[in-house]
Protein backbone atom coordinates (compact mmCIF):
# COMPACT_ATOMS: atom_id res chain seq x y z
CA UNK A 1 0.00 0.00 0.00
CA UNK A 2 1.39 3.00 -0.90
CA UNK A 3 2.35 6.16 1.56
CA UNK A 4 -0.69 8.43 -0.10
CA UNK A 5 -3.49 5.33 0.22
CA UNK A 6 -2.47 4.63 3.62
CA UNK A 7 -3.04 8.51 4.98
CA UNK A 8 -6.33 8.45 3.03
CA UNK A 9 -4.86 10.20 0.07
CA UNK A 10 -4.24 13.35 2.64
CA UNK A 11 -0.16 13.32 1.85
CA UNK A 12 0.19 16.60 0.01
CA UNK A 13 2.19 16.60 -3.68
CA UNK A 14 5.30 18.12 -3.36
CA UNK A 15 5.78 22.15 -4.14
CA UNK A 16 6.76 22.63 -7.67
CA UNK A 17 9.42 24.50 -6.05
CA UNK A 18 10.74 21.38 -3.57
CA UNK A 19 13.27 19.99 -6.84
CA UNK A 20 14.76 23.54 -6.83
CA UNK A 21 15.44 23.99 -3.26
CA UNK A 22 17.08 20.33 -2.96
CA UNK A 23 19.33 21.29 -5.87
CA UNK A 24 20.09 24.55 -4.05
CA UNK A 25 20.60 22.55 -0.48
CA UNK A 26 23.42 20.42 -3.04
CA UNK A 27 24.70 23.32 -4.26
CA UNK A 28 25.29 24.71 -0.76
CA UNK A 29 27.00 21.80 0.29
CA UNK A 30 28.91 22.20 -2.83
CA UNK A 31 30.22 25.34 -1.62
CA UNK A 32 31.47 24.35 1.78
CA UNK A 33 33.50 21.49 -0.61
CA UNK A 34 35.33 23.87 -2.58
CA UNK A 35 35.05 26.49 -0.51
CA UNK A 36 37.69 24.52 1.95
CA UNK A 37 40.08 24.12 -1.03
CA UNK A 38 39.69 28.38 -0.98
CA UNK A 39 40.23 28.54 1.94
CA UNK A 40 43.54 26.65 2.05
CA UNK A 41 44.33 28.42 -0.82
CA UNK A 42 44.18 31.91 1.01
CA UNK A 43 46.40 30.21 3.95
CA UNK A 44 48.92 29.22 1.11
CA UNK A 45 49.15 32.77 -0.85
CA UNK A 46 49.22 34.53 2.38
CA UNK A 47 52.01 32.53 3.66
CA UNK A 48 53.74 32.59 0.33
CA UNK A 49 53.19 35.30 -1.95
CA UNK A 50 55.85 35.01 -3.88
CA UNK A 51 55.89 31.36 -4.54
CA UNK A 52 52.10 31.48 -5.52
CA UNK A 53 53.06 34.93 -7.86
CA UNK A 54 55.93 33.03 -9.47
CA UNK A 55 53.61 29.77 -9.48
CA UNK A 56 50.31 31.59 -11.23
CA UNK A 57 52.92 33.05 -13.77
CA UNK A 58 54.12 29.54 -15.06
CA UNK A 59 50.32 28.79 -16.10
CA UNK A 60 49.06 29.04 -19.34
CA UNK A 61 46.96 32.74 -19.40
CA UNK A 62 45.98 32.01 -23.27
CA UNK A 63 44.10 28.72 -22.28
CA UNK A 64 42.64 29.96 -18.68
CA UNK A 65 41.47 32.88 -20.42
CA UNK A 66 39.55 31.04 -23.16
CA UNK A 67 38.01 28.33 -21.42
CA UNK A 68 37.12 31.25 -19.24
CA UNK A 69 35.20 32.37 -22.52
CA UNK A 70 33.85 29.03 -23.26
CA UNK A 71 32.44 28.34 -19.93
CA UNK A 72 30.32 31.36 -19.19
CA UNK A 73 29.50 31.15 -23.22
CA UNK A 74 27.90 27.57 -22.31
CA UNK A 75 26.10 29.02 -19.23
CA UNK A 76 24.38 31.22 -21.07
CA UNK A 77 23.64 28.89 -24.02
CA UNK A 78 22.04 26.40 -20.88
CA UNK A 79 20.27 29.56 -19.40
CA UNK A 80 18.43 30.22 -23.15
CA UNK A 81 17.79 26.54 -23.81
CA UNK A 82 15.84 26.72 -19.90
CA UNK A 83 14.06 29.74 -21.61
CA UNK A 84 13.21 28.05 -24.50
CA UNK A 85 11.83 24.64 -22.43
CA UNK A 86 9.32 27.14 -20.76
CA UNK A 87 8.04 28.90 -23.90
CA UNK A 88 5.79 26.63 -26.17
CA UNK A 89 7.12 28.39 -29.33
CA UNK A 90 10.69 27.75 -28.67
CA UNK A 91 10.50 24.80 -26.87
CA UNK A 92 12.17 22.75 -30.29
CA UNK A 93 15.60 24.44 -29.70
CA UNK A 94 15.74 23.17 -26.02
CA UNK A 95 17.55 19.58 -26.83
CA UNK A 96 20.05 21.38 -29.52
CA UNK A 97 21.33 24.12 -26.96
CA UNK A 98 21.52 21.77 -24.24
CA UNK A 99 23.78 19.41 -26.80
CA UNK A 100 25.50 22.77 -27.68
CA UNK A 101 26.12 23.73 -24.22
CA UNK A 102 27.45 20.25 -23.37
CA UNK A 103 29.79 20.69 -26.86
CA UNK A 104 31.21 23.64 -24.87
CA UNK A 105 31.59 21.50 -21.66
CA UNK A 106 33.63 19.03 -23.82
CA UNK A 107 35.67 21.34 -25.30
CA UNK A 108 36.89 23.05 -21.85
CA UNK A 109 37.82 19.56 -20.96
CA UNK A 110 39.85 19.04 -23.72
CA UNK A 111 41.46 22.43 -23.57
CA UNK A 112 42.02 21.76 -20.04
CA UNK A 113 43.85 18.53 -20.69
CA UNK A 114 45.98 20.34 -23.06
CA UNK A 115 47.38 22.45 -20.52
CA UNK A 116 48.20 19.51 -18.49
CA UNK A 117 50.18 18.20 -21.16
CA UNK A 118 51.66 21.30 -21.33
CA UNK A 119 52.62 21.50 -17.35
CA UNK A 120 53.49 18.29 -17.63
CA UNK A 121 56.08 19.07 -20.12
CA UNK A 122 57.52 21.74 -19.01
CA UNK A 123 58.15 20.16 -15.04
CA UNK A 124 55.03 21.39 -13.14
CA UNK A 125 53.88 18.55 -11.30
CA UNK A 126 54.53 18.69 -8.12
CA UNK A 127 56.99 15.33 -7.56
CA UNK A 128 61.09 14.94 -7.40
CA UNK A 129 61.38 16.86 -10.60
CA UNK A 130 59.58 19.77 -10.09
CA UNK A 131 60.86 22.64 -12.05
CA UNK A 132 60.23 25.45 -9.22
CA UNK A 133 61.36 23.69 -6.80
CA UNK A 134 63.55 26.39 -5.38
CA UNK A 135 60.51 28.76 -4.84
CA UNK A 136 58.86 28.32 -1.69
CA UNK A 137 55.09 27.95 -1.52
CA UNK A 138 55.54 27.05 -5.66
CA UNK A 139 54.34 23.02 -5.46
CA UNK A 140 51.78 24.05 -2.53
CA UNK A 141 50.45 26.00 -5.43
CA UNK A 142 50.63 23.55 -7.96
CA UNK A 143 49.21 20.72 -5.65
CA UNK A 144 46.14 23.19 -4.78
CA UNK A 145 45.93 24.11 -8.64
CA UNK A 146 45.56 20.82 -9.81
CA UNK A 147 43.40 19.65 -6.84
CA UNK A 148 40.85 22.39 -8.01
CA UNK A 149 40.74 22.10 -11.35
CA UNK A 150 40.52 18.26 -11.54
CA UNK A 151 37.52 18.04 -9.38
CA UNK A 152 36.16 20.99 -11.59
CA UNK A 153 36.61 19.14 -14.72
CA UNK A 154 34.94 16.11 -12.39
CA UNK A 155 32.08 18.38 -11.49
CA UNK A 156 32.06 19.86 -15.29
CA UNK A 157 32.26 16.09 -17.05
CA UNK A 158 28.89 15.34 -14.62
CA UNK A 159 27.15 18.37 -15.75
CA UNK A 160 27.98 16.98 -19.69
CA UNK A 161 26.80 13.86 -19.01
CA UNK A 162 23.47 15.39 -17.39
CA UNK A 163 22.91 18.00 -20.28
CA UNK A 164 23.47 15.01 -22.68
CA UNK A 165 20.78 13.04 -21.76
CA UNK A 166 18.50 15.80 -20.83
CA UNK A 167 18.99 17.03 -24.84
CA UNK A 168 18.76 13.64 -25.72
CA UNK A 169 15.40 13.25 -23.86
CA UNK A 170 13.92 16.56 -25.01
CA UNK A 171 15.02 15.98 -28.56
CA UNK A 172 13.02 12.26 -28.73
CA UNK A 173 9.82 14.22 -26.88
CA UNK A 174 10.64 12.23 -23.49
CA UNK A 175 8.32 13.45 -20.56
CA UNK A 176 10.98 13.06 -18.04
CA UNK A 177 12.48 16.24 -20.09
CA UNK A 178 10.29 18.56 -18.61
CA UNK A 179 10.82 22.53 -18.04
CA UNK A 180 11.19 22.32 -14.48
CA UNK A 181 13.71 19.25 -14.28
CA UNK A 182 15.79 20.94 -17.00
CA UNK A 183 15.66 24.31 -14.76
CA UNK A 184 16.93 21.99 -11.80
CA UNK A 185 19.82 20.29 -13.92
CA UNK A 186 20.65 23.90 -15.24
CA UNK A 187 21.54 25.42 -11.65
CA UNK A 188 24.31 22.78 -11.20
CA UNK A 189 25.61 24.04 -14.39
CA UNK A 190 25.69 27.36 -13.50
CA UNK A 191 27.12 26.48 -10.55
CA UNK A 192 30.31 24.74 -11.74
CA UNK A 193 30.79 27.80 -14.01
CA UNK A 194 31.15 30.16 -11.16
CA UNK A 195 33.48 27.43 -9.50
CA UNK A 196 35.50 28.67 -12.11
CA UNK A 197 34.69 32.14 -12.29
CA UNK A 198 36.05 32.18 -9.03
CA UNK A 199 39.45 30.20 -9.90
CA UNK A 200 39.92 31.91 -12.61
CA UNK A 201 41.95 35.27 -11.25
CA UNK A 202 43.16 32.83 -8.18
CA UNK A 203 44.86 30.67 -11.04
CA UNK A 204 46.06 32.36 -13.77
CA UNK A 205 45.84 36.04 -12.50
CA UNK A 206 48.23 36.26 -9.51
CA UNK A 207 51.57 38.44 -10.46
CA UNK A 208 50.93 38.85 -13.91
CA UNK A 209 52.49 42.73 -14.32
CA UNK A 210 55.60 41.19 -12.76
CA UNK B 1 6.60 32.07 -21.24
CA UNK B 2 4.80 34.58 -23.72
CA UNK B 3 6.65 35.14 -26.74
CA UNK B 4 7.10 39.35 -25.49
CA UNK B 5 8.62 37.64 -22.39
CA UNK B 6 10.61 35.34 -24.06
CA UNK B 7 12.42 38.08 -26.25
CA UNK B 8 13.09 40.42 -23.38
CA UNK B 9 14.56 37.29 -21.30
CA UNK B 10 17.02 36.40 -23.88
CA UNK B 11 17.82 39.81 -25.39
CA UNK B 12 18.58 40.18 -20.93
CA UNK B 13 20.86 36.81 -21.60
CA UNK B 14 22.54 38.06 -24.63
CA UNK B 15 23.65 41.13 -22.24
CA UNK B 16 24.52 39.37 -19.42
CA UNK B 17 26.88 36.89 -21.21
CA UNK B 18 28.34 39.90 -23.10
CA UNK B 19 29.03 41.46 -20.17
CA UNK B 20 30.22 38.30 -18.31
CA UNK B 21 32.77 38.33 -20.83
CA UNK B 22 34.28 42.09 -21.10
CA UNK B 23 34.36 41.28 -17.28
CA UNK B 24 36.51 38.33 -17.64
CA UNK B 25 38.74 40.64 -20.20
CA UNK B 26 38.70 43.29 -17.72
CA UNK B 27 40.04 40.91 -15.03
CA UNK B 28 42.49 39.79 -17.35
CA UNK B 29 43.68 43.59 -18.39
CA UNK B 30 43.80 44.59 -14.58
CA UNK B 31 46.34 41.44 -13.64
CA UNK B 32 48.91 43.06 -15.96
CA UNK B 33 48.19 46.65 -14.04
CA UNK B 34 50.87 46.85 -11.15
CA UNK B 35 48.20 47.59 -7.90
CA UNK B 36 49.81 46.03 -5.24
CA UNK B 37 47.52 44.20 -3.33
CA UNK B 38 45.06 46.37 -5.45
CA UNK B 39 45.45 43.27 -8.02
CA UNK B 40 44.23 40.89 -5.40
CA UNK B 41 41.03 42.49 -4.88
CA UNK B 42 40.30 43.30 -8.59
CA UNK B 43 40.29 39.74 -9.94
CA UNK B 44 38.23 38.39 -6.85
CA UNK B 45 36.09 41.94 -7.09
CA UNK B 46 35.51 41.05 -10.61
CA UNK B 47 34.98 37.43 -10.04
CA UNK B 48 32.29 38.38 -7.29
CA UNK B 49 30.45 39.98 -10.06
CA UNK B 50 30.58 37.73 -12.55
CA UNK B 51 29.32 35.24 -9.91
CA UNK B 52 26.31 38.06 -8.57
CA UNK B 53 25.24 38.17 -12.84
CA UNK B 54 25.24 34.34 -13.00
CA UNK B 55 23.37 33.94 -9.74
CA UNK B 56 20.66 36.44 -9.91
CA UNK B 57 20.13 36.39 -14.33
CA UNK B 58 20.96 32.39 -14.98
CA UNK B 59 19.83 31.01 -11.99
CA UNK B 60 17.05 33.29 -11.11
CA UNK B 61 17.82 33.72 -7.63
CA UNK B 62 15.37 36.90 -7.09
CA UNK B 63 12.59 34.66 -8.48
CA UNK B 64 13.32 31.60 -6.27
CA UNK B 65 11.10 30.95 -3.10
CA UNK B 66 12.32 32.18 0.15
CA UNK B 67 13.51 28.91 1.14
CA UNK B 68 15.68 28.53 -1.77
CA UNK B 69 17.45 31.85 -1.27
CA UNK B 70 17.62 31.70 3.00
CA UNK B 71 19.68 27.66 1.49
CA UNK B 72 21.83 29.46 -0.90
CA UNK B 73 23.06 32.27 1.57
CA UNK B 74 23.20 29.48 4.58
CA UNK B 75 26.00 28.14 2.52
CA UNK B 76 27.82 31.73 1.92
CA UNK B 77 27.69 32.21 5.49
CA UNK B 78 28.47 28.68 6.89
CA UNK B 79 31.53 29.05 4.52
CA UNK B 80 32.66 32.73 5.32
CA UNK B 81 31.92 31.32 9.34
CA UNK B 82 34.27 28.22 8.91
CA UNK B 83 36.68 30.35 7.01
CA UNK B 84 37.06 33.13 9.54
CA UNK B 85 37.24 30.81 12.42
CA UNK B 86 40.06 28.70 10.37
CA UNK B 87 41.80 32.90 9.89
CA UNK B 88 41.61 33.07 13.14
CA UNK B 89 43.78 30.11 14.04
CA UNK B 90 46.27 30.74 11.65
CA UNK B 91 46.61 34.06 12.62
CA UNK B 92 47.01 33.94 16.58
CA UNK B 93 50.25 31.50 15.83
CA UNK B 94 53.73 31.68 14.45
CA UNK B 95 54.32 30.83 11.02
CA UNK B 96 54.07 27.26 10.50
CA UNK B 97 55.77 25.47 7.56
CA UNK B 98 52.97 23.52 5.68
CA UNK B 99 54.47 19.89 5.82
CA UNK B 100 53.01 19.10 1.71
CA UNK B 101 55.54 20.61 0.82
CA UNK B 102 59.43 19.23 -0.11
CA UNK B 103 62.65 20.46 2.06
CA UNK B 104 63.65 22.21 -1.12
CA UNK B 105 60.44 23.82 -1.56
CA UNK B 106 61.08 25.38 2.07
CA UNK B 107 65.17 25.73 2.03
CA UNK B 108 64.99 29.02 0.75
CA UNK B 109 61.99 30.23 3.70
CA UNK B 110 64.41 28.60 6.78
CA UNK B 111 67.77 30.48 5.25
CA UNK B 112 65.65 33.78 4.94
CA UNK B 113 64.50 33.40 8.87
CA UNK B 114 67.97 32.15 9.82
CA UNK B 115 69.60 35.14 8.65
CA UNK B 116 67.85 37.87 10.53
Amino acid sequence: MSAHAATGGSVPAPTPDAGRFGMWIFLATEVLFFGGLLTAYAYGRIQWPDGFGVASRHTDVLLGTLNTGVLLTSSAVVALAVACAESTSHRRWTGWLLYAAAALGLAFLGIKGLEYAQDWHEGLFPGPAFELAGTAGAELFYMLYYLMTALHALHLAIGVATLTVFGAGCRRGRPWANAHRIDIAALYWHFVDIVWIVLYPLLYLVNRHA
Amino acid sequence: MKERDFTAHARRLGWAWLALLALMLASLGSSYVPMGAGNAAAGIGIAIVKSTLVVWLFMRIGSASPSVRVAAATGIAAWCLLTSLSGLDYATRSAPQASVQQPEQLRPLLEKERSR
